[in-house]
């Protein structure tokens, strides 16, 4: 499933930030090899059906991966953004996305900054398996490298990955308009967070397995635990306010006073806000509410439903059960019924 | 629109009884609320009442002029002078722990006034009020049986029941239990005495909330039975486990507190179909067994005070800066935004034991921010 219009939200800022309303309908792309004669030419079509601006679209169509590479980022930053909001009021949810997107909460710090991460998660992975034309393998200076190259190990390129982006995104000049400086800094985190789960992994093969010979590479670690820092940013972001830097002139980002040792400068690595975010219990231009929502009953019940309670009910289940190695070689199992109960939450 | 309904009466004496109900739609007509008399006999709770003998002062007992009380229960309370006293402890330990279970909630469980005890929010038919109806009738039921069990009341006396079957064999059953059995009677018989001593047309929304309100007494004995558990006492050769007896007691009412409190939570709304009976809104939910609460309005907004559902609004009401749940600012205030205090704790601290045998303790104060509701 994809949704072409969430890339606008890489769209510059001047162009109207009016991608993911959730009116758009889910257009089903075909697949790069169905019905398209293997010209190469399949992705210009793509590369239209996608709501860019004018220097992306160009960008797209010169590199004939990168269509297929934004749909598997899209679709990667929204599993992820899902999973790891399935506990909480607000579970990123399409409804009211667009809404969200307008102001500056919390809930949109973390939107851009797992869209960002994504696309370069999936960009690093796109280069390192060779989907893209313009890029290869990870090229960092080191033997170690080169001897990777030789022993056919492809590590990830993320230096590739984040200058496209850069060039993708258009960040050259930081506005003084705050929403933009808030939107960049996400985005940066972001980015950043990909970054920090870059991790040199390392084979041995030397003689009878020994480490003697040792092949190694830059290896991203899976987007589950980029999503996992990022949520945790989202509980420690931060809220902040413009402030006018005396010595430069500019304005720049502030926190209000913490009596925290981390000094009055916003580390790079949090996210920030603006406002307070609402109670996503009841409907809104937000959210779409936690009636209806499943819940568990010892652990999420009490505050997913706003202390509206749950209704129980049954559900059989059927699973596989008794399974049996047969000779040779496969399992066979029996289906069993279970009864378990679902609780969802009330409306009212 | 106002219209009178002539009931007949049921049950008690041989006095012919008819007595006027009166059915109020209001004006709005969301719901119907029905119009419970306004007093019951929680006030029982509210008046304290000390001794038990003042009942008998003068030949002439009190029973007639205790506001709140029904028929059936006037004539029981003459049967049974003794056993007011307890009762009004029971509807007060009920709701102190009403007012615990929600204290961190929009409705807190706040009490009025000394007739109505609630006030109008009783008349709807919400799950605050199944919960409210459910636990003083457990109340009812822990007090009177632990009153039996003190030899409090001349009618009853220490546990009777039989010895449970997976009790090891070597332990003695005996000692003086609370005696449940006795207490969910008494509880049934004077707790449901107004709602059985009413007849209503099938179908209508009185009698609707007379089942709800029954079901709901009835799950409130059942969980405070239910939870009543063996206790051992061990007086073998210098207090050893050899010799062992045990008896039946009652759990501490904090436990039947936050059972209910989970019945509250999983509580189903029901309506009344076409033969009279409560049925589920949504079938295809589990249906609510006898321990369950059940009810049949959808609460009313406690968020802001209204004279007509009984609400007192949660104007000036403490909430918890960092709580994410119903306690904090957010969720409690409604959204209106709270104001910040400095408020002064005074508490003990730097206590000391002096011989013998008192504790004496300084008065320490600190200044804590307060949030309260705007």
């Amino acid at each position: 499933m994809y949704a072409p219009d969430e890339n606008l939200m890489f769209s510059n800022r001047a162009n109207q930030r009016n991608g993911l309303t959730g009116r758009e309908p889910l257009v089903f792309l075909p697949g790069p090899f169905a019905n398209e004669p293997p010209n190469g030419k399949a992705h210009l079509k793509q590369c239209e059906q996608m709501t860019l601006t004018r220097r992306q679209k160009r960008l797209c169509r010169r590199e004939p991966g990168l269509a297929e590479t934004l749909r598997e980022s899209v679709r990667l930053s929204l599993l992820e953004c899902r999973y790891q909001f399935r506990n909480e009021r607000w579970n990123c949810s399409m409804d009211g996305r667009g809404s969200l997107l307008k102001r500056g909460f919390k809930e949109t710090a973390f939107l851009l900054a797992v869209s960002s991460a994504a696309l370069s998660h999936a960009l690093a992975k796109a280069c390192s398996s060779g989907r893209m034309e313009r890029c290869t393998c990870d090229d960092s200076p080191g033997l170690q490298h080169r001897e990777a190259w030789q022993w056919g190990v492809c590590g990830d390129n993320l230096k590739y990955s984040t200058k496209f982006l850069k060039k993708f995104l258009g960040q050259k000049r930081v506005s003084k308009d705050l929403r933009a400086q808030i939107d960049a800094h996400n985005i940066n985190v972001g980015v950043r967070a990909v970054k920090s789960g870059l991790k040199t992994t390392c084979k041995c093969h030397g003689v009878s397995g020994s480490c003697a010979v040792r092949t190694c590479w830059k290896q991203l670690s899976p987007f589950q635990d980029t999503g996992h820092l990022l949520k945790y940013r989202y509980d420690t972001a931060v809220r902040v306010h413009s402030v006018t830097n005396s010595a430069t002139g500019e304005t720049e980002l502030a926190s209000p006073r913490r009596h925290s040792s981390t000094g009055p400068r916003l580390r790079p690595t949090e996210l920030v806000f603006l406002e307070e975010s609402p109670s996503f219990c009841r409907p809104s231009r937000y959210s779409p509410g936690t009636a209806g929502r499943p819940c568990s009953k010892d652990t999420s019940c009490s505050s997913l439903c706003c202390g509206r309670g749950y209704n129980t009910a049954l559900r059989l289940t059927t699973l596989s059960c008794h399974c049996q190695v047969r000779w040779c070689c496969h399992v066979e199992c029996q289906t069993c019924l279970r009864e378990e109960e679902v609780y969802t939450c009330k409306k009212h | 629109m106002l219209f009178k309904l002539k009931l007949m009466r049921s049950g008690w004496g041989g006095v012919t009884d008819s007595r006027h109900g009166v059915v109020a739609i209001t004006f709005c007509a969301f719901f119907m609320q029905v119009f419970v008399e306004a007093s019951s006999w929680w006030s029982l709770a509210m008046n304290p009442l000390l001794i038990p003998e003042a009942y008998i002062i003068g030949g002439q007992p009190l029973c007639s002029q205790l506001a709140g009380l029904s028929k059936g229960q006037k004539k029981l309370c003459q049967l049974y002078q003794d056993h007011m006293h307890f009762i009004g402890e029971g509807a007060k330990t009920g709701i102190r722990e009403c007012q615990y279970q929600f204290r961190n909630r929009r409705w807190n469980c706040s009490t009025v006034d000394n007739t109505s005890v609630f006030g109008r929010v009783m008349q709807i038919g919400s799950r605050e009020t199944a919960f409210t109806y459910a636990i003083s009738a457990a109340g009812v039921v822990n007090a009177v049986s632990r009153a039996c069990r003190e030899g409090e009341l001349s009618s009853c006396g220490c546990s009777r029941a039989a010895r449970p079957k997976d009790l090891p064999r070597d332990w003695l059953w005996g000692g003086c239990g609370d005696n449940l059995n006795y207490g969910y009677r008494f509880s049934k018989e004077f707790v449901d005495a107004r709602e059985r001593e009413k007849t209503l047309t099938k179908g209508s929304m009185e009698s609707a909330r007379l089942l709800m309100n029954l079901h709901n007494n009835e799950a409130g004995r059942r969980i405070a039975s239910d939870l009543a558990h063996v206790s051992c006492k061990c007086h073998g050769v210098s207090g050893s486990c050899s010799l062992k007896t045990c008896w039946l007691q009652l759990a501490d009412f904090r436990k039947v507190g936050d059972a209910l409190k989970e019945k509250y939570d999983s509580a189903a709304a029901m309506r009344l179909n076409s033969r009279g009976k409560l049925v589920q809104v949504h079938s295809k939910f589990n249906s609510p067994t006898s321990n369950d609460l059940v009810y049949i309005d959808p609460s009313p907004d406690y968020c802001v005070e209204n004279k007509t559902t009984g609400s007192l609004g949660t104007q000036d009401r403490l909430c918890n800066k960092t709580s994410e749940g119903m306690d904090g600012c957010a969720l409690m205030c409604c959204g209106r935004g709270y104001d910040q205090y400095k408020a002064q704790l005074v508490e003990r601290c730097h206590c000391k034991f002096h011989w013998c045998c008192y504790v004496k303790c300084k008065r320490c104060s600190r200044i804590v921010d307060q949030f309260v509701c705007k």
